[in-house]
């Protein structure tokens, strides 16, 4: 059966998409049938990381949204690049990065029912083994749709007030959505801080499990903007954390 | 509404969209979006402006939870489905034994806007034809047509949860050819069934015809009735609770025009059509449905929404006396997550 991961954080600026990318990456190398939808509608740039260029994307998101095309004809095949080879497939859904199209999708607003039925028909027609969703920060009814069709949310905080208060609500959200599994990533966790205590304090917060942390560094900063950081340097301790997270998603 | 509350509300609506039920609907509606059987209604024009293509499915669960497929947006006359909130109004204005007095509640196998009257007690045979519809119009009390037509309008809003408005042109054309509505009533005011003040009641009559509602409005109305006259969203109550069962058991007889026999033996839930292309029909303490497509077929009821209803009824066993487990369990439907069927 298909899953559904939905990666959100209240905040923006925790690593969503770098997250995100790495994480499908992580699970198409494995031989996974995986589908990525960028629905950062107001501010999209996953495709970045997949080294899609937006002018060899010419059918987007949005150009379904105003049922122009189908979902299907926006999705690009960024897996051979990477290296995702024999059953493993990696697409990507980008959104528009077009200033007018972003401009009319926040003007006109869409029918979040059309997300959804786009959602179902992709994994359909792709054959899709896992459809991740890369979120705008916050909630909103986009959120709120890509929480309630989830088999798994990943909520992504970094260690600090503001992304402690945030991430609460959304839990609370999720629970009020009947979300059916929920896990925690820490991002930009500074070295000074004892990692095994940080996990146990937020893991009683929320009580959902943190599936995974990942450190605060400059040379992973730099080196991340580059592409996706699981296949340039796949023995790398972060590149191993992904394939611990992803453990989690694809195990059960 | 509190935070919760909204919250609650926010997430019901998403909860909908993601229902494998909503994605059942849509199904339906693709399927039956092909027939192209039935003419739209045109012995006024403004009703010929319909598109014969507009088509859309709404179903209201007495919790409040809304599902929505097709043109649940797009505006059109209630037309005869008023006549059935017409008799409840009635009914809380004067009583059971009353209202009856004056109209009775016997079907008629002749249409629906026949020039008959019981010959014994002189009473129109029962409130969804339009001799009975005009005798009960004319029971709705106010101190002047203004207050009376406010009144009536106020009774909508509260099954709706939102204001109306009248369609002139379409008041003003069925007021300028309502010829035979007028004779019926003059026979009737002959036999004492109504009052004298003919031509303020048939305005009223005419303007209760012209109200814009849309299918999620009839869903709305058809689930309030469901859940005991009590609107499931904004928790007003739009009807007295004692003659809830009036309105529904008068539209499983004879909401259906000379078709209601045949309706409630195959499809068997309380419905009441109007040839704007409106159905509206109730599972009682479980949900209201909604429909709307202007094609007609030759009894007055549209084509599509019969086709939906009927769907409705067999799917999920939703007959008044179906004892047979059903292909499909509703709240299952419901509440499930489309996702575990992709």
């Amino acid at each position: 059966m298909p899953k559904v991961v939905s990666i959100h954080s209240y905040r923006g600026g925790t690593g969503k998409s770098n997250f995100t990318a790495n994480l499908a990456t992580t699970i198409a190398l494995q031989g996974n049938r995986v589908g990525v939808v960028d629905t950062d509608v107001p501010s999209p740039g996953i495709h970045n990381l997949f080294s899609l260029e937006p002018e060899h994307t010419n059918k987007t998101l949005n150009n379904y949204l105003w049922g122009e095309t189908p979902i299907e004809d926006a999705a690009y095949d960024v897996g051979e690049k990477l290296g995702v080879a024999g059953d493993g497939k990696l697409y990507l859904v980008p959104s528009s990065v077009k200033a007018d199209d972003i401009a009319r999708i926040l003007n006109e607003g869409y029918d979040v029912r059309l997300m959804n039925d786009g959602f179902r028909s992709l994994v359909k027609s792709l054959k899709l083994d896992y459809l991740f969703i890369d979120t705008h920060p916050g909630l909103s009814k986009e959120t709120f749709l890509s929480i309630a069709i989830s088999h798994v949310l990943v909520l992504i905080l970094r260690p600090d007030k503001q992304d402690y208060q945030g991430t609460a609500v959304t839990v609370d959200v999720a629970r009020q959505l009947k979300v059916r599994k929920m896990l925690l990533a820490i991002n930009k966790v500074y070295s000074s801080l004892n990692v095994d205590a940080l996990k146990q304090k937020v893991e009683e917060t929320y009580g959902e499990t943190v599936a995974g942390l990942f450190p605060l560094s400059e040379d992973i900063v730099q080196l991340a903007s580059e592409g996706v950081f699981c296949v340039n340097y796949p023995d790398h301790p972060v590149s191993q954390e992904f394939r611990k997270v992803a453990q989690q998603i694809v195990g059960d | 509404m509190s935070d919760i509350g909204d919250l609650q509300s926010l997430a019901s609506s998403i909860t909908a969209v993601t229902s494998p039920f909503r994605n059942y609907l849509t199904e339906l509606h693709g399927t039956f979006q092909a027939i192209n059987d039935g003419a739209v209604a045109d012995y006024i024009p403004e009703l010929a402006l319909a598109k014969p293509e507009w088509f859309g499915i709404c179903v209201v669960t007495k919790d409040g939870q809304v599902f929505d497929v097709g043109d649940c947006d797009q505006l059109f006359t209630i037309q005869s489905i008023s006549k059935a909130f017409v008799f409840g109004l009635a009914l809380e204005d004067h009583g059971r034994e009353y209202v009856n007095s004056k109209v009775s509640v016997e079907p008629t196998g002749e249409a629906f806007n026949a020039i008959v009257l019981d010959e014994v007690t002189n009473r129109p045979y029962n409130p969804m034809v339009n001799a009975g519809a005009i005798a009960t119009t004319d029971l709705i009390k106010g101190s002047s047509s203004t207050e009376r037509l406010k009144r009536m309008l106020d009774m909508f809003r509260r099954y709706t949860g939102r204001e109306h408005d009248i369609n002139v042109p379409v008041f003003l054309s069925e007021k300028a050819t309502g010829y035979r509505n007028r004779a019926m009533s003059y026979l009737m005011l002959n036999f004492g069934m109504v009052g004298d003040k003919i031509d303020e009641t048939l305005d009223l009559y005419f303007q209760q015809c012209s109200i814009m509602v849309n299918a999620r409005d009839l869903a709305m109305m058809s689930a309030t009735l469901a859940n005991g006259g009590i609107n499931p969203v904004t928790q007003e109550r739009a009807i007295d609770e004692r003659y809830v069962q009036d309105v529904i058991s008068v539209m499983l007889t004879c909401g259906m025009y000379d078709a209601s026999g045949e309706w409630a033996y195959r499809v068997g839930m309380p419905a009441k059509s109007g040839v704007g292309g409106g159905i509206l029909a109730v599972v009682p303490k479980q949900l209201g449905i909604g429909t709307f497509s202007p094609p007609l077929d030759a009894k007055g009821n549209s084509v599509r929404g019969i086709k939906v209803c009927e769907a409705l009824a067999t799917d999920f066993g939703l007959h008044l006396f179906n004892a047979a487990k059903p292909e499909r369990e509703l709240q299952a439907w419901i509440d499930g997550n489309d996702t575990d069927s992709w």
